[in-house]
């Protein structure tokens, strides 16, 4: 079957698919440790039965038997020297049970193990394992193929990539979506089917995991963006567990009451997977000629996608902006950090442009002397473990490109593909093989056209050759060609020309937005003066530093004058964040009050507020009695009202902390003052205990009720312990630890403690104490740090 | 006894609110203004930054199950009878670890020493936070290869230390885990090191249909 003959097949109106066979093999005998693939070859009859009761029961595409006859599952059994004539088999089993009245798939899921970064499989590994899986069905004459209940859109790719570097069959791709619509990998159905799409699947679903009414959500999500069929295998409802036992109980009538849902949706494609049986299919099959399948239709805007997320590229939306700042040409710093492959740098980079508002991010490794086809699948690496953002692989080495684009686990836009011969021979085959965007930059082998005129029509011829491999205006962002205005002239005219051109004519467009400037002082004016112009002449995206306030000020604005940013809802949305951040227009805080700063943890505030008090003439015993103690003692009460929770009493400390720090060589000018000494503390973790938080937390806490605090630290033997109690004439020895194993460490401080005459009390907490336990050894228990205050407090005054 | 597979750089999704519980906030009452919500907010994405999770899974045989000790296919013995009745209709069982790795405690110690407590603590409960959502990522990605077996894990996971499940049978799980190779190592008191790592186990129970 031919790619466009599949495309047709879907007019005769819904296709009907197979249900699960592995439960209904299971039913009959198969035993649960086989290798399912070796099983079925070997029990044919079984197999063939039940594929037969599905075509007879209506089915139009029946799946082969081999979800896991890739080399990398059956190595598990040790049979991958056995793969391609397995699935030579199964294939030839699927033929024979479909007797000419079904179409065979090809099926395709995944290794089980998680390619690289996450996993220990390498892309070309996995792409490998797919093909000589691939080798046996084709040789068992499979119609087309199917990649089904993909978790990880990377190894989706290598599969997809697989089938298209054997064959020209068409494919069809369903993901496994999780609650919360997305992949447990993260990848959302959206961005999976812009990705999938453009990589050459010729339908794109979804499949498992979860029931039908789950999925019509996720079809109706994939609809507007979709111009291949949908495809649609839900389980029989979700796993549940009843009478502790694991059960599929979603029966086939109701199963079946979700096909209009489903097809209403946008599904062209119904089947069903873990749970169902051909009794399901054959009253799905009973109603499909009630159900009027929606054509694919081609989607309107330009769509890029990273694993994990996807950008719309329009002329009636807001202009997407691409961070610029990924690009060592002129950034010594990054120039550094490539030749040290320093990708923690990269990453950085990548989050800061994302923090500022970028859409996508433009990515070059062009440093001379450095090997560009590493350099840049290292930083694509890691600025997709960085951030979600799709990316703009920015280079001329097709080499480099290719191995970026092979790895790039979503649909890239390659910068760029111009109309010099090598660059139309080279890269454009690129761009169609792996599905990317491009930008086509309107210079040809002559050099860069001086005029708009010449420029757009080099943006023809390569559009035309474009076509030729199946790109649409959708797929191209046309560069205006932007040169700096320093050399004199109208470069800046011309530029803005061919914008308006493009506007007229369907194209999306972009523009280096910082070449205009180049050699000119102070050019974040000239940049931004820019910026608003193009973007009138109907300018949709621009590679430019988010990281410049005046130019994304300049693009915001720029969006609500030309109706791009609707009710100027972006724009409002932005600059009042700012403004409630204390940005601009709004006044300055007023200075707290010491108390005020304490209570609400103002760490920043409280020194200014503790020197104007002194200012004022207060002495520090005075806004120590009057403030500092009153508000700590308040955020107590609070935090065991649990009106405050951890992070704030600690706030509380911390504020108080700095305050007593400014307080401090006041306090020895007037001996007396203070917050008194009411009690000296040894702390510590236990010996063989390393969780020490909490003991810090504690020790911070009674530092600022008065307490002199010795800290240990953790992992302190008893000896220590007692003889730095001994050392400090302590009051109270405080102990912590987390674990069952190291608490019995505490009755052994206690002991030595006693051995040796010290009268101090022992104060313990930590997760697994409890107020029985450490009374067996004489010890008090508090449950949390402020208890601990209250209990230090309580055995001070007790002991006076 | 099937090979351990090693997962890295896994981002799993996880509750927030949860982070917040362990910190003891309580829905209703306590109350957080919009200052410390930046806090909060930006502590935990720098949480989210420092940390490298690294999760194993082992799927081991189980041979025996009294109701009160398991033995394992290796002969490995595990006592505790809630394990033994969580694993009751199971042959088999999954072993699981996740650790969110070194320099998310370093960063907790710079803060603590920098005395920013407040970052430290709530950067302390995100990395917890994020090391048990590294288990529910891997409980749904087994379970996922599973439910195309007919099979399922068990809804609860348990680890040393719960009930009585002793903290000491930590060590079997990290022999059978070779953590070691995850960059975990347990001391001497079964404690494991860095903090924020865990060891679990689940049961695979069969999808029966209706």
């Amino acid at each position: 079957m031919t790619r466009t003959e599949f495309r047709k097949y879907f007019d005769k109106g819904l296709v009907i698919l197979d249900g699960a066979t592995g439960t209904q093999l299971f039913k009959i005998g198969m035993p649960a440790d086989a290798c399912p693939e070796k099983w079925a070859v070997e029990n044919p009859d079984a197999l063939i039965a039940v594929q037969k009761s599905y075509v007879e029961c209506g089915t139009d595409i029946l799946y082969t038997f081999s979800m896991g006859g890739n080399v990398i599952k059956l190595a598990e059994y040790g049979l991958q020297p056995q793969t391609r004539e397995l699935n030579r088999k199964l294939a030839e089993l699927a033929r024979q049970a479909v007797a000419g009245n079904a179409l065979v798939a090809g099926d395709i899921s995944s290794c089980g193990i998680l390619l690289e970064p996450y996993g220990e499989i390498t892309f070309e590994q996995s792409v490998e394992s797919y093909k000589e899986q691939i080798r046996g069905l084709l040789e068992g004459g499979v119609d087309l193929f199917v990649i089904e209940t993909m978790m990880d859109i990377q190894e989706t790719r290598a599969a997809l990539i697989a089938i298209r570097e054997l064959c020209d069959l068409p494919v069809m791709v369903t993901m496994t979506y999780e609650d919360g619509m997305r992949t447990l990998m993260g990848t959302d159905p959206v961005t999976a089917l812009v990705t999938l799409q453009s990589l050459g699947a010729d339908a794109v679903g979804c499949n498992c995991s979860c029931g039908p009414a789950e999925m019509v959500d996720i079809i109706r999500a994939m609809k507007p963006y979709a111009r291949v069929p949908l495809v649609v295998k839900p389980n029989a409802g979700k796993p549940r567990l009843v009478n502790g036992k694991t059960v599929f109980n979603m029966d086939a009538d109701t199963f079946c009451s979700y096909a209009q849902a489903l097809v209403d949706a946008g599904a062209n494609a119904l089947g069903g997977c873990c749970g169902t049986s051909p009794e399901y299919i054959k009253k799905l099959s009973a109603i499909a000629g009630k159900l009027i399948a929606q054509k694919p239709a081609d989607a309107t805007c330009a769509m890029a996608s990273s694993g994990r997320r996807t950008v719309f590229i329009r002329r009636d939306q807001p202009l997407t902006v691409i961070g610029e700042r990924l690009n060592p040409t002129g950034k010594k710093f990054l120039r550094e950090a490539l030749v040290q492959n320093d990708m923690d740098k990269v990453a950085q980079l990548a989050r800061e442009q994302m923090d500022a508002g970028a859409d996508l991010l433009d990515v070059n490794a062009g440093v001379p002397g450095l090997d560009e086809k590493k350099t840049l699948t290292d930083m694509v690496r890691a600025v997709m473990d960085a951030v979600p953002l799709p990316l703009c692989l920015d280079s001329s080495n097709p080499e480099a490109l290719e191995a970026a684009l092979r790895i790039y686990p979503g649909r890239a836009i390659i910068n760029s593909v111009s109309g010099e011969k090598v660059k139309m021979e080279r890269i454009l085959p690129l761009a169609a093989k792996y599905g990317a965007m491009f930008i086509l930059l309107p210079i040809d082998d002559g050099g860069v056209p001086e005029t708009a005129e010449e420029r757009i029509k080099i943006i023809q011829k390569v559009y035309e050759t474009a076509r030729s491999y199946g790109f649409s205006r959708k797929d191209i962002l046309v560069d205006g060609v932007v040169m700096t205005v320093a050399a004199g002239g109208h470069a800046a005219g011309e530029t803005l020309r061919v914008l308006e051109w493009c506007n007229n004519n369907g194209f999306n467009t972009v523009i280096g937005l910082s070449n205009v400037s180049f050699g000119l002082p102070a050019r974040e004016n000239i940049n931004a003066a820019f910026l608003a112009m193009a973007v009138a002449n109907g300018l949709t995206s621009a590679i430019m530093n988010p990281n410049s306030q005046q130019l994304m000020d300049i693009k915001r604005a720029s969006d609500v004058l030309k109706a791009r940013d609707l009710n100027a809802g972006e724009y409002i949305r932005h600059y009042s964040a700012q403004e409630a951040k204390g940005g601009q227009g709004q006044p300055a805080k007023n200075m707290p009050t010491v108390f005020d700063a304490v209570l609400n943890g103002m760490s920043g505030e409280i020194a200014g507020a503790v020197l104007a008090d002194l200012d004022k003439g207060l002495s520090p015993k005075e806004i120590i009695d009057n403030s500092l103690i009153p508000a700590i003692r308040k955020v107590g009460e609070l935090y065991e009202e649990k009106k405050y929770f951890l992070p704030q009493l600690i706030k509380g400390a911390e504020a108080m902390e700095k305050a007593m720090e400014v307080l401090t060589p006041y306090l020895d000018k007037e001996a007396g003052s203070g917050i008194g000494r009411k009690g000296t503390i040894v702390m510590a973790t236990v010996k063989g205990d390393i969780h020490d938080i909490g003991k810090n937390i504690v020790a911070l806490l009674l530092r600022n009720y008065g307490f002199e605090v010795i800290d240990l630290g953790k992992d302190v033997p008893a000896d220590r312990i007692i003889q730095a109690t001994k050392d400090n004439n302590a009051d109270i020895i405080g102990l912590s630890a987390l674990m069952t194993t190291t608490m019995t460490e505490m009755p052994k401080v206690a002991a030595m403690a006693a051995d040796a005459g010290i009268k101090a009390r022992i104060m313990v907490g930590g997760a697994v104490l409890d107020n029985e336990y450490a009374e067996s050894f004489g010890a008090y228990y508090s449950k949390d740090a402020y208890s601990a205050v209250k209990l230090a407090e309580s055995l001070i005054q007790g002991k006076d | 006894m099937e090979s351990i597979k090693i997962l890295r750089g896994i981002r799993p999704s996880y509750n927030r609110n949860l982070i917040l519980t362990r910190l003891g906030y309580k829905r209703g009452v306590t109350g957080i203004g919009e200052d410390f919500g930046q806090l909060l907010d930006s502590t935990v994405k720098r949480a989210e930054d420092h940390c490298s999770l690294v999760l194993a899974y082992r799927v081991v045989g189980i041979s025996e199950n009294d109701g009160g000790t398991l033995r394992l296919e290796d002969g490995t013995v595990l006592s505790g009878k809630a394990l033994s009745e969580m694993l009751s209709q199971s042959q088999k069982a999954v072993l699981m670890a996740s650790t969110a790795g070194p320099r998310i405690m370093e960063e907790i110690r710079t803060l603590m020493d920098a005395g920013r407590a407040s970052e430290a603590v709530i950067m302390d409960a995100a990395a917890s936070e994020i090391a048990d959502a590294g288990l529910d990522f891997l409980m749904e990605y087994i379970g996922a290869y599973l439910r195309r077996q007919g099979k399922a894990l068990t809804k609860h996971r348990f680890s040393p230390g719960y009930g009585d499940f002793g903290i000491e049978q930590q060590a079997h799980f990290a022999r059978l885990l070779e953590i070691e190779k995850l960059g975990i190592r347990m001391t001497d008191t079964c404690m494991l090191v860095p903090e924020k790592s865990v060891l679990a186990i689940a049961g695979i129970v069969d999808i029966k249909m209706d």
